[in-house]
Formats: structure tokens, sequence, C-alpha cells
């Protein structure tokens, strides 16, 4: 090591300075990467005369063997955390529909919704939430906005049709109950178009109980939220990137249009005055 | 050998039969499909009388010698969710043929298509805006002091409201599936209306959007007007006939204008809210609407199976107007087979004719 530091030093010392050792003449001014050379080799002679010293290859060696144990840990930590998340969500994701009767909307497992949603925003949203610096902040911050109202609305909708969904895994369970008995007596419709008949009255009579039940209307009432909140951290994006074209944005157009109905509202109520007098 | 309880032999030699139908029928579809189609709507003459923003005044050319036609003329106000063509779906089954037919003469309020521009108009522009200036043109071109007026669902309530703010300008109010109570747990547009956020609705869409709309409307039947439609249009797409009316349907549930949003707001929050209309407490365009003010002669339609607006938000009308000539007509049948059913198409149109005969 000690010996190719010396050659090495020397190879370049003789390219930095190249007029004194040839000519011997008067010093010539060093240029820019000159004198970067010459800082990199001072640091490169520096670390190497440390390394030359006994014992710090040892020691050196020592750290970069503890190396993949501490990367171990690390991957451990974040691995631990990841596998109990898998744990929750597929409980979370077994619990679905596993306490729901027929034309029984009340008992619905929403929580496991909740918890989705609480995974998501406690594990996932924190990186959204990062602040944001420098010029750009705020347009980073609204991409961010819009990537989580969208996560929001990807759980939202996931519910929604769950619910909506719920009502065709009952009348499928209730029309097989229902034809329990007609088997035991040998009374089987021969025509498949009863059965078709018989599903669809279950079907109808299984929406209209959801309809009327308040964890429909709550349901129904967050996923307008989240749609809702979706478009409004859509258009504060997309309106960033229109700013950049010669066309005007919804807030322009809205200001514009505000103004125009007054405007025409006063010159409407001006002519019929006009028109009376 | 005992006979199985479940007949699978029986069921299995059903479908196949069925299959070969199915295969016989698909073949007709498809040349039906492929073949000339007439699916138009709204083909009855009329001209473009009156236009004012995005409104249209439509007046049917009359069937009729002028000496048979009735004296007054009928507007008819439409609601501002979907579209009038449907009284005027195809030919013989048409409310607006049945009334030109039987010596009225019609004019019909066209909406338009709401744009962005459009989302500050409340409900006082379209009651005391467009729709007075619509009866003043029709006053004024036909020399009358009165007209006659009939409503369709919110546009019912809205000729309500006229009717009672500018009493002086109706001759005879006919209202149909109009919602004017709406403190009424029958229909789920009344409970689910009651949990929305109409504010924050309004302020992220501007006008609420046709389509979002026509989604709610779906959902409140998913499983006859999301399946069992289309499986009926499968059983009988072979017959050409079925298939144009069945387009011809389709075109006009799918063709749903947004509402200015500003007036969304205010029905959502006054009537769905508040219920405010049938307490005589709504204020529109700065005046009380008083119900007691409707003092011509009413006749009041809806739908025993209406769905969207059930017997109980429409029935109390009656009871609350000042007039003295009044009368409530359910029919048997829902929110659409008013205007469209066949059996309707014989009691609806007729009974309009005949009442408002017997009030000329």
């Amino acid at each position: 090591m000690k010996s190719a530091t010396e050659f090495w030093g020397a190879m370049a010392k003789m390219w930095i300075d190249p007029g004194e050792t040839a000519t011997g003449a008067k010093k010539v001014e060093k240029t820019r990467v000159q004198e970067s050379m010459e800082s990199t080799l001072k640091m490169w002679k520096m670390v190497s005369s440390a390394l030359s010293e006994p014992g710090a290859v040892d020691s050196l060696l020592e750290g970069v063997n503890a190396l993949p144990e501490i990367l171990v840990k690390m991957a451990k930590t974040g691995w631990d955390r990841y596998f109990q998340l898998q744990q929750e969500w597929a409980q979370t994701m077994g619990r679905i529909g596993q306490r729901t009767e027929a034309y029984q909307f009340e008992n619905l497992d929403q929580e496991a919704f909740q918890i989705w949603t609480e995974i998501y925003q406690e594990e996932f949203r924190r990186f959204l939430n990062i602040p944001q610096l420098g010029l750009t902040r705020f347009y980073q911050e609204k991409m961010a906005r819009f990537a989580d109202k969208y996560n929001l609305l990807q759980v939202a909708m996931a519910e929604f049709m769950y619910l909506i969904y719920l009502p065709m895994e009952k009348s499928f369970k209730v029309l097989q109950e229902n034809l329990e008995d007609p088997a035991k007596e040998g009374k089987m419709p021969e025509n498949s178009q009863e059965y078709y008949r018989m599903w669809l009255k279950i079907l109808e009579g299984h929406y209209m109980t959801l309809f009327k039940s308040p964890e429909y209307t709550q349901t129904l009432g967050k996923t307008l939220d989240s749609i809702e909140a979706f478009v409004v951290a859509k258009q504060e994006f997309f309106q960033d990137a229109f700013q950049t074209f010669p066309v005007p944005t919804n807030k322009d157009m809205d200001d514009l249009y505000k103004e125009l109905y007054h405007l025409k509202k006063r010159v409407r109520e001006l002519e019929k005055k006009t028109s009376q007098t | 050998m005992t006979r199985p309880k479940i007949p699978v032999d029986l069921i299995l030699s059903k479908l196949a039969e069925d299959a070969d139908k199915v295969q016989a029928r698909a073949q007709k579809a498809s040349d039906i499909l492929l073949g000339q189609l007439n699916t138009e709507i709204a083909t009855t003459p009329c001209e473009i009388v009156y236009e004012e923003d995005r409104v249209k005044l439509k007046h049917y050319k009359p069937v009729l010698p002028p000496e048979e036609l009735l004296g007054t003329p009928l507007l008819v106000v439409y609601a501002l969710i979907n579209r009038e063509t449907m009284l005027d779906l195809q030919p013989g089954r048409s409310v607006v043929q049945r009334l030109l037919q039987n010596g009225i003469d019609l004019y019909m309020m066209d909406w338009g298509y709401p744009t962005r521009k459009d989302r500050y108009l409340t409900i006082d522009d379209h009651v005391n805006g467009y729709m007075d200036n619509v009866v003043d043109f029709i006053r004024r071109t036909q020399n009358l002091s009165k007209i006659n007026l009939m409503g369709i669902c919110m546009g019912g309530t809205f000729c309500v409201m006229y009717s009672a703010l500018h009493p002086e300008k109706i001759k005879n109010l006919i209202t149909t599936v109009t919602p004017t109570n709406f403190d009424t747990d029958q229909g789920l547009l009344h409970i689910w209306m009651k949990d929305i956020d109409v504010d924050r609705m309004v302020d992220t869409f501007g006008n609420m959007p046709g389509d979002l709309m026509n989604f709610g409307f779906l959902l409140l039947n998913p499983a006859r007007l999301m399946i069992d439609k289309y499986v009926g249009f499968l059983e009988n797409m072979d017959k050409k006939d079925f298939v144009e009316n069945f387009i011809r349907m389709e075109k006009w549930i799918f063709d749903s204008p947004d509402v200015p949003g500003e007036t969304f707001r205010q029905f959502v929050k006054d009537c769905y809210g508040e219920n405010l209309l049938i307490q005589n407490k709504m204020v529109v365009g700065g005046q009380k609407v008083d119900l007691q003010k409707i003092t011509m002669p009413v006749l009041n339609f809806y739908g025993k199976y209406d769905h969207l607006v059930p017997p109980g938000a429409c029935e109390l009308l009656t009871s609350k107007v000042g007039s003295k000539d009044k009368e409530d007509v359910c029919l048997d049948t829902g929110h659409i087979g008013i205007y469209v059913s066949s059996k309707s198409q014989r009691e609806f149109a007729p009974k309009i004719v005949r009442w408002l005969n017997e009030r000329e």
C-alpha cells in the first residue's frame, strides 16, 4: 500500500508540476484542474499514510466485516414491521364479510375498512406528508396531496363496492336455502328462468334492505367525500400544470362567469325597469 | 329406479333446448343490430319560438284546425334532471302527440345543457327569470292574460313556486310526479339526500354532474335497472320493434344534463333539508312562496309505485294550496311509467285534456 502510494504520488506530481521538474524554469500558474488534482492527491496521501499505520487495516477490515450485520439489523427491523402489517391486512381481509347475515346489514364489519384506512394513514401517508423544501415546495405538496387523495379514494371505493356486492353474495346463499325444501320434496323447478326470477326477487329485497340501512348511507357519504376531496386535489394539481400553457384555469373562468352572471342580472333588472317607465 | 329429487336431466335438456333458441335469437339479433334501426326520439314537428341563453321554447305544430284547438295554450315545464324528450319518445307512445291530437296548443320548455357558465344560476333565475319570460312571451304572442301550466317532477315544483308567485298569469295548474313535501322516508332519494354534504358537492363540481346523478338513480334499484333490464334486452333482441324502443329509452335515460350548482344547492337545502316549500317558508328571489296564493284549479298526478317521488312527497300539495277546485289522481304506475306505459297513455293525457276542457 505504501509503495503504491509513493509511485502514484510521484506520477501525479510530475503531471501537476511538469515545468519545474523538466526544465527548472520559473513556476507557471496552476490551472483549476491541476489545483483540484493536487488537493485530491494530498487527501489520498493522508488517507494512505493513515492506513499504513500498523493495525489500521485490521481495524478497517473489522468495520467492513461488521457492515453486513448492521445491514441485516436494519433490514430486520423493516421486515418485522412489514410482516406485522401483512398479518394485520390478512386478519382484516379475513374478517370482511364474516359476520354478515341474510337481509341484515346492521352488523357489517365496517371496522375492517377502517383498519385498512388507518394502516394507510399511519404507515404510508406519512411519506407523502414529509415537509417539502425549496422553491417548488408548493407544487410538490400539491402533487403529494393528489397522490394521497387518490389512495384514500381507492380505499373508499373498495369499501363501497364491497357493500354493493354484498347483496349478490347473500342472494345466492338465500336462493340455495330457499331451494332446500323443494329439493327435499322433489318439487324443483325445471325451467332455468324460474331460478333467475327467484334469485332476482331475493336480490332486489337485499338491495332495498341495504339501501335503507344507516351503514350504507354513511358509506355513500364517505365515498362522495373521498371523490370530492380527490377532485379538488386533482384540480389544484392540474391548475398549476395549466398555468404554463396559455389557457385560463377553472378558477379564472369561474371568477369571470360570476362577474358575467351579476352583470347580466343587473342589465335585465334595468331593462325591466326602463320598459315599465 | 326411483326418480331423483332434483330433475337434473330435465333441467339439462331444457338448457340444451334454450341454447338452441339462444343461438337462433343471436343470429336474428345480429341481423337487426347491424341493419337499419329507427331510434330517433322527439320527432314530433316543432318550432323554436323563443331563446334565452341555453333555454329554448318549443311550440308544437298543431295537428287539428285552429277552431278545434283549446283556446288557452299549455306550457309544459320539465325537470332540470334528464330531458323533456321523454314526453315524445316514440310514435304511439308520446304524450306530446296525444295532447296535440286532442286539440291542445302545446308549448314545451327545453332547459338545454347547462355549462360551467350556468353554475351561479339559482331557483330564482329559473322561476322568476326564464319561466316568467317564457310565460310573458306566450301571453304576448297569443294575446292572453293567462295560460295553462303543467310541470313534471322538479319542473312541477318550479311550477308550484311560479303559480304562487305569479297567480295572475296562470289559469290552470297541472302537477305530475311533483315533489312538494320532502319530509318523507318513503323514497330512497329522500333518505339519501338528507345525508349529503351539498355545499361541498357544489363547491367541488360547480354544476351537479348528470352522470353522477344517473349513477345514483341506477343504484335505487340495481337488480332491475342494471341486471334484469339487460337480461330482458337479450331475451328480446331478435324483435326489431323491441330493440328500437329499448334504444330510444336508453338514449333518453342517459341523456343527462348537469344541474346548475346553485339551483341544486338551494333545492337540496331548502326542499330536501328543511322542507320549506310545503310550510310556506321558502324564499325565491326575496319573496316568500305562499301556497295559499295558488287559487287557480289544480290537478295533481302521482304514481302509486313511484320510487323517486313517492306518493307521500306529492299528495300533500292539494291540501295546502288556496284553490277550491283541486284534484289528486294516483295512477297504478311508477315515476316514468306515467308518461310511457301503454296503460297510462290511455289514462294520463286524456284526463288532462278532459280536465282542461271542463275549465276552458
